[in-house]
């Protein structure tokens, strides 16, 4: 106990420099303006920014990088509640009961609701990164080649168990993905793999490339390939704050929404998304009167909300304790430390204990200058809405061009994303999800010299994955999650709760 | 036979293409090793038969399971005309770096060929070319032509994939993106990019 708060007055003393202050809150007005805004999100806008961060102090980067994440997650409620189109994924739940209530007049406590859960559990979330975050680092560093590879085949499995639709076809994605990771130089033999002779493939693919073509410009022709029509919530916003009724019906919603958000963040291949349809359903289940929901109930709006924060951010715990993303935000973190010359993994909380904790009280300060950013201003945001998206996807066009051709002033990285956007485009079409490819993207070369290394101390026998006893665990975690979701009864579950939403 | 799902069955095919691609050329042309001390080749011939057999899986499904939902693809154009357009694109590179084009101005070239042919012949596919089309000019016109030519030729063509074209609109928000790229990330952020063509300066 005692450790952990000499650990946060490290922490605040290094969030609470004036330039960390300001990076925090560059990182929270970019994630509002991002989830507001329909058709960009956290992935594109920080695959866009990560180049610039190699300017930045390592703390100062992750700080900002890390604002855009939550400060999404508080964006995305205004234009679901207000324009019932999720501005961001994690919002598409909030949209059934935020819209209802606008539409009866109680925009202004669903915009106070939803940011003031959102502020809840932020908190929340900070102090269980603080708490959990030592003992597992602790653990993780126990870690050989074969617990590694194990951890990330359940990480990869989880992932595509999360992910909607179907089950085979999101491991063949991870799959791909892995392969495409392998593009490059092969770092035992110094052979260069699949590069057919063009030297800029030599250091292989680039994430940050990979990432925006298939969620950047992806979105952007999808977006296009649709008619726009966007009808806008025109009435005023007044009376913001909740009346005392509301409180009552929330505080519970808020409370379980922030529990099941927290333990969803953790799990590899969770986040933001799956919180918020977590907590929906739960919601309903648990609510007297089940009858409400879709037709303006609060408590549809505040647990999501803030399951959706609790998960944005507890979803950093493997990404800073094990340095194994869980969702495509947190694989570019990654690439952010690793840009400022940082190998991700347990080691960086000891090595960097300002980095850590001043990232972790940076969550904190950033959360609650989103409730001032959101609440107080939120006419700033309606305005924004009414941009229409042929200005828009232009300029985000431009910043993402941008962002890809300063990575090495190589116009081959542009075309690079070209193909990856007409690929993000024929895989959308298909129903075949980005999220898991990047994940074994940036999981690939790591499996597989964790795999050469494992096998080269077990002389070559396979078997030495499920006889140590934390690789077997997670090798029949994976096991059993396959089994789980093969299983009819829960199959259909799971497809209920991403279709019927 | 009849095919069910259109899209599991497009994608299986999409799967065993690339995994039998990754796995030939691995085992063709790499060094296999073995498992205590693996060669180049090892993961990949490993990952790229996965791939095949969950592609194929994929396909049985297509042409045995009942399909829930609309499973037909929904493009706005056909899918093979696509593959026809990627086709066009790659010969097209291909033949003019044999000639003795450098390949910038090859890849160059064949972008304004395959985006004219589009907007020819199937407009309907103008987002998805036209937006993709755009940045690979701003990347490759980057170096001989400056930021200011890159950035107008993205802002005007990837705007001509949009719905609505106004040249009024999307000349003022050319000037206000250059503004923003000139003074915030060449100015400010000390990016290298060249402002102006070589030629000038």
């Amino acid at each position: 106990m005692e450790q952990i708060f000499h650990n946060l007055v490290i922490g605040f003393s290094v969030a609470a420099t004036p330039i960390n202050l300001l990076f925090a809150l560059i990182g929270c007005l970019l994630g509002t303006l991002i989830g507001v805004l329909p058709g960009i999100g956290p992935v594109a806008t920080i695959a866009m920014l990560l180049p610039i961060t190699f300017n930045l102090s390592p703390v100062g980067a992750l700080i900002m990088l890390a604002g855009i994440y939550y400060g999404a997650q508080y964006g995305g409620s205004t234009t679901a509640i207000l324009v019932n189109i999720p501005g961001e994924s994690s919002s598409v739940v909030t949209c059934l009961d935020g819209y209802q209530m606008a539409r009866q007049g109680r925009a202004g406590p669903a915009l106070a609701v939803a940011a003031l859960g959102s502020f809840f559990a932020g908190c929340v979330a900070t102090v269980i990164i603080a708490v959990a975050a030592p003992p597992l680092a602790e653990v993780a560093l126990k870690f050989g080649p074969s617990e590694y590879f194990s951890l990330m085949v359940f990480g990869l499995i989880a992932a595509t168990v999360l992910a909607h639709g179907s089950l085979i076809k999101a491991i063949a994605m991870v799959v791909w993905g892995l392969l495409f990771g392998l593009v490059g130089t092969d770092v035992n033999s110094g052979v260069l793999r699949f590069t057919f002779g063009v030297p800029e493939l030599s250091d292989g693919i680039g994430f940050v490339i990979v990432a925006m073509g298939m969620f950047g410009t992806t979105e952007i022709i999808a977006n296009l390939d649709m008619k726009e029509h966007r009808e806008i919530f025109t009435s005023k916003v007044k009376n913001l704050w909740p009346t005392k009724q509301d409180f009552k019906d929330s505080w519970g919603a808020v409370l379980r929404g922030t529990a099941l958000g927290s333990c969803l963040g953790i799990l590899p291949g969770g986040g933001a998304l799956l919180a918020s349809f977590g907590a929906y359903s739960l919601e309903k289940k648990v609510s007297r009167h089940p009858e409400k929901f879709g037709k303006g109930a609060i408590q549809g709006v505040a647990a999501p909300e803030s399951a959706n924060n609790a998960g944005a951010q507890t979803s950093f715990i493997p990404m800073l304790t094990l340095g194994i993303p869980s969702n495509a935000v947190m694989a570019l973190m990654i690439g952010a430390l690793m840009i400022q010359g940082i190998a991700p993994g347990p080691q960086v909380m000891n090595e960097k204990p300002e980095l850590f904790w001043g990232l972790i009280a940076s969550m904190w300060l950033g959360n609650l200058m989103l409730v001032i950013l959101n609440l107080p201003l939120i006419g700033m945001w309606v305005k924004l809405l009414t941009v229409p998206y042929r200005y828009l996807f232009p300029s985000i066009l431009v910043f993402m061009a941008i962002g890809v051709y300063s990575l090495s002033n190589n116009p081959f990285d542009v075309l690079i994303m070209g193909v990856f956007g007409v690929l993000g485009y024929i895989c959308a079409k298909l129903e075949c999800e980005p999220a898991p490819m990047i994940l074994g993207f940036i999981l690939g070369p790591l499996m597989e010299e964790n795999l050469r290394r494992a096998m080269l101390l077990s002389r070559g026998d396979p078997t030495v994955f499920f006889t140590k006893p934390i690789s077997a665990g997670f090798m029949i975690g994976s096991l059993i999650l396959l089994v789980i979701v093969a299983l009819p009864a829960i199959r259909k579950k799971r497809e209920e709760v991403f279709v019927e939403e | 036979m009849k095919i069910k799902s259109q899209k599991d069955f497009w994608s299986g095919i999409m799967f065993i293409g690339s995994g039998l691609f990754f796995a030939l050329w691995a085992v063709e042309f790499y060094q296999m090793g073995t498992a205590v001390r693996m060669g180049p080749a090892y993961f990949p011939t490993v990952l790229g038969g996965l791939l095949v057999v969950l592609g194929a899986i994929v396909l049985l499904q297509s042409l045995a399971m009942e399909p829930e939902g609309d499973q037909a693809v929904h493009t706005p154009f056909n899918i093979v005309d696509l593959a026809i357009a990627l086709g066009i694109y790659a010969i097209l590179i291909f033949l003019s770096v044999k000639i003795g084009f450098s390949s910038e101005w090859a890849i160059l070239g064949a972008t304004v060929i395959v985006a004219l042919l589009t907007v020819m012949f199937r407009p309907d596919a103008k987002p998805l070319v036209l937006i993709t089309a755009a940045t690979i000019f701003y990347g490759y016109l980057m170096k001989p032509l400056g930021l200011v030519i890159a950035t107008a030729a993205l802002v005007f063509i990837s705007a001509a994939g949009g719905h609505e074209f106004k040249w009024k609109e999307v000349t003022i928000l050319f000037v206000i993106l250059i503004l923003f790229s000139v003074f915030v990330f060449v100015k400010g952020l000390t990016l290298p990019f060249p402002i102006w063509p070589e030629y000038f300066s």
